[in-house]
């Protein structure tokens, strides 16, 4: 699957890659570190919040929409919330 | 507002359905999704947390146009969480850019069936509200009927990546590229030879007549 960014495509192949492969050989089998794929997921970050500023597409808005939604913080956003500062990002 | 539900039962155990859910775009059945990204992920006590930007382009009668516009590329925000002890995943989709006067609001459940473990339930609901046009309750009957026929080709879609991944595993993968390549092939076979005897006979046709004004 394609980025929205065109040049991010590479990157977005390689991290989806590592993704899936950590996703069923480690995540589904109880190991949740997932650092294995952070170096390649924010040099494709940074690719994509590039390319989502040139297609001026704001994802604030709808961020905020859902934290008030009580049926996603149910499933456990709380605690998203609170980790969200010291995120990869 | 209208509100649609359904349910459909994957003959695959969640471990299957889960991770065939992060590869289901590119697909033949989707081809309105045409890119994907993500935009945050982390996991959170156990718990993987995932927000997508989803963009696809959707394609809508014409007496609809003036009310929402051409068919334009649209952009989505998904939230998901996978659960692996619950064995839970539930993807919430919201439309950004639709159009500011539609909202389309959608939740995929994925869990082992409860009568049948080595199956996986899906449940999925969407709502669908028009604010402020003329013919509301038209628009929102004609999105909910675009929604369920998308469903349809949304599970069939799948289904294919899962069978994708069975073949993988099964070790005589043969690539993604060759299978799209495959299935499209088959898709437009009817087509294609339609229209090659189209071209034959037309180049006959040229030949003959060539062949009668020379001789």
């Amino acid at each position: 699957m394609n980025s929205i960014g065109k040049d991010c495509d590479e990157l977005k192949k390689q991290y989806d890659a590592c993704f899936n492969s950590w996703f069923s050989e480690q995540f589904l089998k109880g190991r949740t570190d997932d650092s294995a794929c952070a170096p390649i997921f924010r040099v494709y970050q940074e690719c994509v919040k590039r390319a989502m500023l040139e297609q001026k597409i704001d994802l604030s808005k709808i961020g905020a929409e859902y934290s008030t939604r009580s049926e996603y913080e149910g499933a456990g956003s709380s605690a998203a919330g609170g980790k969200q500062q010291g995120s990869k990002s | 507002m209208k509100i649609w539900t359904s349910e459909h039962t994957f003959n695959h155990p969640w471990e299957t359905v889960t991770q065939a859910a992060w590869r289901k775009y590119p697909n033949p059945m989707t081809p309105s999704i045409i890119g994907t990204d993500v935009v945050e992920r982390q996991v959170v006590n156990g718990v993987l947390h995932t927000h997508r930007l989803v963009q696809s382009k959707w394609y809508f009668p014409k007496w609809t146009h003036a009310l929402i516009g051409t068919a334009k590329t649209c952009f989505a925000s998904e939230r998901s969480t996978v659960d692996p002890e619950r064995k839970q995943m539930v993807l919430k989709t919201n439309n950004l850019t639709f159009c500011r006067n539609i909202s389309v609001d959608e939740v995929l459940y994925y869990e082992p069936h409860p009568a049948d473990g080595s199956k996986t339930l899906l449940k999925q609901e969407a709502t669908v509200t028009v604010y402020g046009v003329p013919l509301s309750h038209y628009m929102e009957d004609l999105l909910t009927s675009t929604i369920s026929s998308n469903a349809g080709k949304g599970r069939q879609g799948l289904e294919w990546v899962i069978g994708l991944i069975n073949t993988e595993v099964k070790g005589i993968a043969r690539g993604t590229d060759e299978l799209i390549h495959s299935t499209r092939r088959s898709i437009d076979e009817v087509t294609e030879s339609a229209r090659k005897s189209m071209d034959e006979i037309s180049v006959q046709a040229a030949k003959a007549a060539k062949a009668m004004h020379i001789t």
